[in-house]
C-alpha cells in the first residue's frame, strides 16, 4: 500500500515538474498540456472511481498549491473528473487502444470547461471566453497526443505497484 | 452485499473529497495570503524549487532546440535586420558617451536621487507556471537572497533594463514572478517621444494594452524610431509606485480607436520574449510592500 502511494505520488510530482518546466516551453499554439488531468483520467480508467477520485483530489490540490490563484478549484475539478471517468469505465466494452486517447481528450476538455465555468462563477476568470474555449480544446488535443506515450507507462506503474493478492483456483 | 457496498463507499469518498475542496476554496478566499493554506502553498513551492531547477537545467537546451526550430524561418530575416541595426547603433554609441557624461554632470547639479539599486539580485528562471490561466515564472532567488513581494523584476543589464514583472510570492529559495502580460498586472507607463502617460495592463495572450493616454497625443507608428513605453515614477499621497522610472516595457504595436473622446489607447508589444527568458534581475526597492500596483 505504501509502495503504491509513493509510486503515484512520484507520478504526480513528475507530472507537475514537467508541466512547469519542459511543457511550459513546448506549447501547442500557446497552450500547454494539462498533465494532471491526463494522469487522473488514466488512473480512473485503470483503477476505477475510488482511486480516480482520490488521485484527482491529491494531484489537483498539489497543482493548486503551486498556483497563485485561489486554491481548491483544481482539486474539486479533478475529484469529480476522476470519479466520473471511473464510473464511465464500466460502459467501455471495446478493447481498442484508441479508447484511452478518446476518453482523455473528452475528459480533459470537459474538466477544463468545468474549471473555467466555476472560475467565472467565483469571479476569478479574467480571460476572454474565446481563450477559455481555445485552452480547453488545444489542451485536450495535446493530452490526447501524449496519451499513447504516457498511458502504457502509467499502466505499468499502477500494475507494478498493486498490492499482491494470492489467487487460488 | 459486497458488490452493493462498494459503490456506496465510493460515493461517500467523493462527497467527502468534494466537501473538502469546497471548504478549501472558501477558506482560501477568506484568508488570502496569511492563512495556513497559503503557508502550505509556500511549503510546496519550496520543495518543488530545487526539483524544477534540476529539470530546467537538463531540459532547457531541448526546449530551446524545439522553439528554435519553430522560429527558423524568421531567423534569417531577423539576422539581416539585426546586422543593419548593429551598424546603426554603433554610430549612435559613438555620440552616446558624451551625452552620458553631460547627463551625469547635470544629475549631480540637480542632486537627483538614484532610485535604482544597480546591484539587483540575479536569478535564473527555473519554471514557467503550471497553469494555462496565469502567466508567471519561478526564479531561483528567494527571501534568503533578499527577494520580497512586490519587487520589480527585469531582464537585460542594469543599464538597459526591460520589465519582466513583479514578485508575487516568495519562499526561502525561490520566488514566483507575475509577468507583465498577466491579466492582473498593471503598471504606469510613459510613451518615449511624447512623455504622455497611461496605465499598461496585461491581457494574457494578447499584447498588453495602455489606457488613459490623452487624446491629442501624437503616436507616430510609421516613423523610423519605434514608440517605446517606459515605466514612470509617481507619488500619490506619499505612496510611491512600485517601479523605478526608465524600465523599458515595450513598443507600441497599434493604436486602438476608442469611442472615448478624452483619451486614447494603444497595444504594447513587450520588450521581453517571455518564452526564451533565462536570466532576470530582481530590484531591491525600499518602497516594496507598499501594497499598491502600478
Amino acid at each position: 500500500m505504501i509502495r503504491r502511494v509513493l509510486a503515484i505520488a512520484a507520478v504526480v510530482v513528475t507530472a507537475l515538474l514537467l508541466q512547469s518546466t519542459v511543457f511550459g516551453q513546448l506549447r501547442l499554439l500557446g497552450v500547454r498540456p494539462e498533465l494532471l488531468y491526463l494522469v487522473t483520467i488514466a488512473i480512473a480508467l485503470l483503477e476505477g472511481p475510488n482511486e480516480g477520485a482520490t488521485v484527482g483530489f491529491a494531484s489537483g490540490l498539489a497543482q493548486d498549491f503551486l498556483m497563485n490563484e485561489p486554491k481548491g478549484l483544481t482539486a474539486l475539478t479533478l475529484t469529480l473528473l476522476g470519479y466520473s471517468v471511473g464510473m464511465f469505465r464500466q460502459f467501455i466494452v471495446s478493447p481498442s487502444p484508441l479508447v484511452p486517447t478518446i476518453v482523455v481528450a473528452v475528459g480533459t476538455a470537459a474538466g477544463l470547461a468545468f474549471y473555467e465555468i466555476v472560475s467565472v462563477l467565483l469571479g476569478n476568470f479574467h480571460e476572454q471566453a474565446a481563450y477559455g474555449v481555445r485552452v480547453a480544446l488545444l489542451a485536450a488535443l495535446y493530452n490526447a497526443v501524449l496519451t499513447p506515450i504516457l498511458y502504457p507507462l502509467l499502466r505499468r506503474i499502477t500494475e507494478g505497484s498493486r498490492p499482491r493478492r494470492v489467487v487460488r483456483f | 452485499m459486497v458488490t452493493r457496498s462498494r459503490p456506496r463507499s465510493t460515493r461517500l469518498l467523493v462527497i467527502a473529497l468534494v466537501s473538502i475542496s469546497l471548504a478549501i476554496i472558501t477558506l482560501d478566499y477568506r484568508e488570502g495570503d496569511a492563512g495556513p493554506l497559503a503557508e502550505a502553498g509556500r511549503w510546496t513551492q519550496t520543495v518543488m524549487a530545487p526539483l524544477q531547477q534540476g529539470v530546467s537545467t537538463v531540459t532547457r537546451p531541448i526546449g530551446d532546440f524545439f522553439s528554435g526550430l519553430a522560429h527558423l524561418p524568421s531567423l534569417e530575416r531577423d539576422n539581416a535586420d539585426l546586422r543593419g541595426q548593429v551598424a546603426d547603433l554603433q554610430t549612435q554609441i559613438a555620440g552616446a558617451g558624451d551625452i552620458q557624461d553631460r547627463l551625469r554632470t547635470l544629475e549631480d547639479l540637480l542632486h537627483l536621487k538614484q532610485t535604482l539599486d544597480p546591484t539587483g539580485i540575479p536569478a535564473v528562471v527555473i519554471g514557467n507556471g503550471v497553469s494555462n490561466f496565469e502567466w508567471t515564472i519561478t526564479i531561483s532567488a528567494g527571501s534568503d537572497d533578499g527577494v520580497a513581494v512586490d519587487q520589480p523584476v527585469v531582464a537585460g543589464s542594469a543599464t538597459t533594463p526591460r520589465l519582466v514583472g513583479r514578485v508575487v510570492s516568495v519562499t526561502p529559495v525561490s520566488a514566483d514572478v507575475q509577468l507583465l502580460i498577466d491579466q492582473n498586472f498593471a503598471v504606469a507607463g510613459r510613451l518615449s517621444p511624447t512623455r504622455a502617460t497611461g496605465l499598461v495592463r496585461g491581457r494574457g495572450e494578447q499584447d498588453p494594452r495602455m489606457d488613459g493616454i490623452p487624446q491629442d497625443t501624437q503616436i507616430p507608428l510609421d516613423g523610423d524610431q519605434p514608440v517605446q513605453v517606459f515605466t514612470v515614477s509617481y507619488e500619490i499621497n506619499g505612496q510611491h509606485g512600485l517601479y523605478p522610472p526608465g524600465i523599458l516595457i515595450g513598443e507600441v504595436a497599434s493604436v486602438i480607436q476608442s469611442t472615448n473622446a478624452l483619451e486614447t489607447a494603444v497595444t504594447v508589444r513587450p520588450a521581453v520574449d517571455f518564452s526564451a527568458l533565462e536570466y532576470v534581475l530582481v530590484y531591491k526597492t525600499d518602497q516594496g510592500q507598499g501594497g499598491s500596483t502600478g
